[in-house]
């Protein structure tokens, strides 16, 4: 049973706190930014790419833990360097990229709970990184985050063309005087970017599920490729505030709640969706 | 003399330590419709991807309308807007939120960055003629991943008659058409070529489409092995040296392939 129902003035209450705001003001954002992020992802089928990163960056905490740095300075470094590493091994490697990502990830957070279990303080509050701390968001995290989807905005916005025709067939576009291993490698040096800046308000077990669901079920029902982004950006934004505020009001874990509007969004897009394919001949 | 569209010589291109293309040169002159014919394995594919710089090379020029192709595949964005590709096919997995329209629209846009909404009044008209031209008007609010291989490759020519373009790069377009299709495709190649004054490459394995429409072959198997018109270069001698003994017995069974 849940411990408190539902109750306006309850929820009037939490509205009118500061850390409320903040915490309401992040998901806005955050949902933004994975919506706009993932939805080029989910092209790209770079998916997986967010996961496994989302699981590598405890790795990336947990150093920032251990040298005593703001977890937050040491992970865009860190996500830089894997999104760096992880192209540049799927470049060179003859192994299909999902398995590499795979051993770099399950790596990183096998050592990241080798070091974890070595900080004493900090043994209780792994909760917190794996489900993220929504709650906690400081103004400063705010504004680094306003700064990140002004940035990715601006850069997906810029080379749109270059990103779609890239998604489409790399020859195609590299033919069309695309700059295609430039625009390949910013891009997710910029997904990875925005995971790691996620993480804090999401947790890393949860953080692909803002840059996938929101884009898979705008893919869905969405008929031309604006129309898709900004379904996506705006069903990631609006799944993290009713995910929120129902976590408010029903006293529930903010994260999971989040993830679970944004499932019901899904399942929604699968309802309206057009069921009959075209047929390919 | 007329007009050089594009010009390789001695093209070498090499692929994870082995060559695959050696010392290739021919030139294509103005508004000539050239085929690039050759065996599976031959380096059709490779040799069209390395002229437009999408391949590197291992050594040789390539020129395009006049410019020299940049050791790492760079050209003017003024030559780029004039040389349109096709691939084999392209590969979309699952629904593909991209309208046609959407499509064929970043056929006419310039490379480089740029705002979305700029230019859009002329590019939805650009779009809107385009599609036209390739009888393709009621696919404009269709997705691309929802077409028929034959409606995509309508689409695709749509994606290059959107821009003045000089040259064509086609990479197997008949792949995946049936004999219907691949005929009502290539007969709007035809009739776009010649009101568009396009000069178009052409890699192909219909040999008899060749003969009829073409008017050069180059024959390609690693090396070049002639070149020349269709009935020169596509004699049976020349035909058993490029593909073997064995192919000439299945070419006369070919039907309507035979020529006296």
């Amino acid at each position: 049973m849940l411990e408190s129902g539902f109750d306006p003035a309850h929820l009037a209450q939490l509205l009118a706190l500061p850390f409320m705001q903040r915490a309401l003001l992040a998901g806005l954002l955050t949902g933004l930014l994975g919506g706009l992020l993932g939805s080029f992802a989910v092209l790209r089928q770079l998916s997986f790419f967010s996961d496994a990163l989302g699981h590598s960056a405890l790795l990336g905490i947990s150093l920032g833990i251990l040298l005593g740095l703001n977890p937050t300075l040491v992970l865009i470094p860190f996500a830089v360097l894997f999104a760096l590493g992880v192209n540049h091994l799927a470049g060179r490697s003859q192994l299909p990229t999902d398995a590499l990502l795979n051993i770099v990830y399950s790596s990183s957070l096998a050592l990241a709970v080798l070091l974890l279990s070595r900080v004493r303080s900090y043994k209780g509050g792994i909760q917190q990184l794996l489900f993220g701390d929504i709650l906690g968001v400081s103004w400063l995290d705010l504004g680094v985050i306003l700064l990140l989807l002004l940035g990715a905005g601006g850069y997906l916005l810029l080379s749109r063309r270059s990103q779609i025709l890239l998604t489409i067939d790399e020859p195609l576009a590299i033919s069309r005087g695309v700059a295609a291993g430039w625009h390949r490698l910013m891009f997710i040096v910029v997904l990875a970017v925005v995971v790691a800046i996620s993480i804090k308000a999401v947790g890393v077990l949860l953080i692909s599920a803002f840059v996938v669901i929101p884009a898979c079920a705008s893919r869905l029902v969405s008929r031309g490729f604006s129309t898709y982004v900004l379904v996506a950006a705006l069903l990631g934004a609006g799944c993290a505030v009713l995910g929120l505020l129902a976590s408010g009001a029903f006293d529930l874990p903010s994260g999971p709640s989040v993830v679970v509007v944004q499932l019901l969004g899904f399942l929604l897009a699968l309802l309206v969706a057009p069921h009959t394919r075209s047929a390919r001949s | 003399m007329a007009e050089m569209i594009l010009e390789v010589s001695h093209l070498t291109i090499g692929r994870e330590g082995s060559t695959v293309v050696e010392d290739v040169s021919f030139i294509l002159e103005a508004e000539s419709d050239t085929a690039l014919v050759g065996p599976n394995g031959a380096g059709k594919s490779t040799l069209v991807q390395a002229i437009l710089g999408v391949l590197p090379r291992r050594a040789g020029q390539v020129r395009l309308l006049g410019h020299a192709l940049g050791a790492r595949g760079q050209l003017p964005a003024a030559v780029r807007d004039q040389v349109a590709y096709l691939p084999q096919s392209i590969a979309l997995q699952g629904r593909f939120p991209l309208s046609v329209a959407e499509f064929v629209g970043l056929g006419w846009d310039r490379a480089g960055l740029a705002l979305p909404w700029r230019g859009r009044r002329a590019r939805g008209a650009a779009v809107t003629l385009a599609l036209a031209k390739v009888g393709g008007e009621a696919l404009a609010k269709r997705l691309v991943s929802d077409l028929s291989t034959g409606q995509l490759k309508r689409v695709l020519l749509a994606f290059c008659v959107v821009r003045p373009r000089r040259l064509l790069v086609l990479d197997e377009a008949q792949a995946g058409l049936d004999a219907q299709a691949a005929e009502q495709f290539h007969s709007l190649l035809f009739d776009l070529r010649r009101s568009e004054g396009w000069t178009i490459l052409q890699v192909s394995h219909d040999l008899e489409m060749v003969r009829r429409t073409c008017s050069g072959v180059l024959c390609l198997n690693r090396s070049l092995r002639c070149s020349g018109t269709p009935d020169h270069a596509l004699s049976p001698a020349q035909l058993e040296r490029l593909y073997g003994r064995g192919w000439v017995a299945y070419h006369h069974h070919h039907p309507g392939a035979s020529r006296s």
